[in-house]
């Protein structure tokens, strides 16, 4: 229930508060600049919109019910089953097309990564395969502004960019401890 | 006309010469350029850029279009015909037309006033090639963008709100990247933020494209490269955000690099 609340609200919100943050001359320029790029900006989500406002720094008092609103976004896998196959977890973490994971985290022994992120290097075994860590590593792909508010990294799930299965193979190549992730040396060296 | 007839033949035989020099171990991007930059001077003697900016310069004094008019009458902000360091000023407000225009902008409505050419008349790859040319006379220049015309207020401000607007399926702003990871690497690539300096290095040619980028095309990509479809050229969302980012490193005291820039 509390999810179908939220979504009802992030989708009439957009417009009227798009508006209120472009001024109405701001609002035509935009326009001006073509329908694609007009459609992309005006239509910011509630959630965006907010992280607009405050430049990506949230005032204290926004932030319980921030979080409490991107938590209550985030679907599970069938079962929970939080870790799938690893191997095609690998595949989406190094692909530049899919999840990009490397572009912004270090650690992956098929691409350089960059420090965007934190290091992510042998995950799994500095962080354990507990139900705990299994959880906090699928919520925050799914939606990383669950922990980090209004922070760069995607929210895959929210976004439908990494579908909840999709996650759970991530997950997987994280934290397995026979995935390459932690069988194989990071490329490029400790950074 | 001889030097234009030539740039086809240099870019196609320089792409299949970068693909060839790709190595398997990246380099620090920086040194790539400079090493790739290295290698065009020695083997043909020119950088790509420059053949742009000779192009430009063969366009500015031809009698073009319907007036059969040159370009030596456009006003860049320094008086009719005076390009020597009129590129750092601008974005700026023109009295002439009552609009703030950057380089690319200012090229376009002059090359409808002056030589009577229709929007749909202008060919992009001219205006690249001019854009080139008069921002070459003001290589290494020290930025000069200092908003101070309502209208050019108007414009930082819409700028800045751009910047911060998060939007999309990856909910990117330009400040989510630039600024609150400034000095990181996204892959190889270093990001800057406005204060250290962004936006110092265009026009360049990127050898990895092989292909001459102004200010508004890097936007392009910026924009392109994180899901969000772009704004267009000479659009009002592209000139505001030059003049953001602009302001904020003149305010910061930086120049241009060597221009037209080499980059990957
Ligand atoms: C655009 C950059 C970016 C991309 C792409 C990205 N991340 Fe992140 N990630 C970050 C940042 C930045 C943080 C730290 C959050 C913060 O403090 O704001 C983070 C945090 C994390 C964390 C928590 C780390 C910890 O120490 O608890 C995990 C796990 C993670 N990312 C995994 C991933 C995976 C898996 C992918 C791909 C599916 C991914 N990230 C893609 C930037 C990125
Ligand atoms: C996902 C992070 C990210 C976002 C979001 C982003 N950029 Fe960039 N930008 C980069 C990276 C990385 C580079 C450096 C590429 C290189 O040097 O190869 C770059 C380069 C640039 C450059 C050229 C660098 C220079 O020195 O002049 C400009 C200008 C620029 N970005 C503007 C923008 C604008 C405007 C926006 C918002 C519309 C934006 N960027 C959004 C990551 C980002």
């Amino acid at each position: 229930m509390r999810n179908l609340i939220w979504m009802v609200l992030a989708c009439m919100a957009p417009w009227a508060m798009a508006q209120s943050y472009f001024g109405p001359g701001e609002t035509k320029a935009v326009q001006g600049s073509g329908a694609k790029f007009a459609d992309a900006l005006l239509n910011m989500s509630a959630d965006q919109l907010q992280c607009s406002l405050h430049q990506n720094r949230l005032p204290a008092d926004a932030t319980p019910s921030f979080l409490a609103a991107q938590k209550a976004s985030i679907q599970y896998p069938k079962g929970d089953k939080f870790m799938g196959d690893w191997q095609k977890g690998g595949a989406i973490f190094n692909n530049l097309q899919k999840a990009n994971c490397f572009s912004c985290h270090f650690g992956s022994p098929a691409n350089l990564g960059g420090d965007v992120g934190p290091s992510l290097e042998k995950y799994g075994l500095q962080r354990g395969q507990s139900e705990a860590v299994q959880r906090y590593t699928y919520e925050v792909i799914y939606n990383a502004w669950s922990y980090f508010p209004c922070t760069v990294m995607y929210r895959f799930g929210v976004q439908g960019l990494l579908t909840p299965e999709e996650i759970a193979d991530v997950v997987a190549y994280l934290l397995n401890p026979a995935s390459d992730f932690n069988t194989k040396p990071a490329l490029g060296g400790k950074r | 006309m001889r030097k234009v007839v030539l740039i086809p033949m240099i870019l196609a035989f320089v792409g299949a010469f970068f693909a060839l020099t790709q190595q398997d171990q990246p380099l620090d991007p920086f040194e790539e350029a400079m090493k790739q930059r290295e290698q065009y001077l020695k083997t043909f003697g020119i950088l790509p850029g420059d053949l742009f900016a000779s192009q430009g310069e063969e366009l500015f004094h031809t009698k073009r279009g319907p007036a059969g008019k040159s370009l030596e009458e456009c006003d860049f902000g320094l008086g009719p015909g005076q390009l020597e360091g009129a590129y750092p000023y601008l974005p700026r407000y023109f009295a002439d037309d009552g609009k703030v225009e950057d380089l690319e902008t200012r090229i376009v409505s002059c090359m409808q006033r002056i030589q009577g050419f229709k929007p749909q008349e202008i060919n992009r790859d001219d205006v690249v090639a001019l854009t080139t040319f008069v921002a070459s006379k003001s290589s290494k220049a020290k930025m000069q963008v200092v908003p101070k015309h309502p209208a050019e207020l108007a414009m930082y401000n819409l700028g800045k709100q751009l910047w911060y607007t998060r939007a999309g399926p990856r909910d990117m702003s330009c400040a989510v990247c630039h600024d609150d990871h400034a000095g990181k690497r996204v892959r190889l690539s270093p990001v800057m933020s406005p204060q250290q300096g962004l936006g110092s290095e265009w026009p360049a040619y990127r050898f990895e494209e092989d292909r001459m980028y102004t200010f508004e095309n890097r936007i392009q990509f910026c924009y392109a490269s994180v899901g969000i479809p772009a704004p267009a050229f000479y659009s009002e969302p592209q000139i505001a955000l030059t003049t953001y980012i602009l302001a904020e490193a003149t305010k910061a005291g930086h120049s241009f690099q060597e221009l037209p820039f080499f980059t990957r």
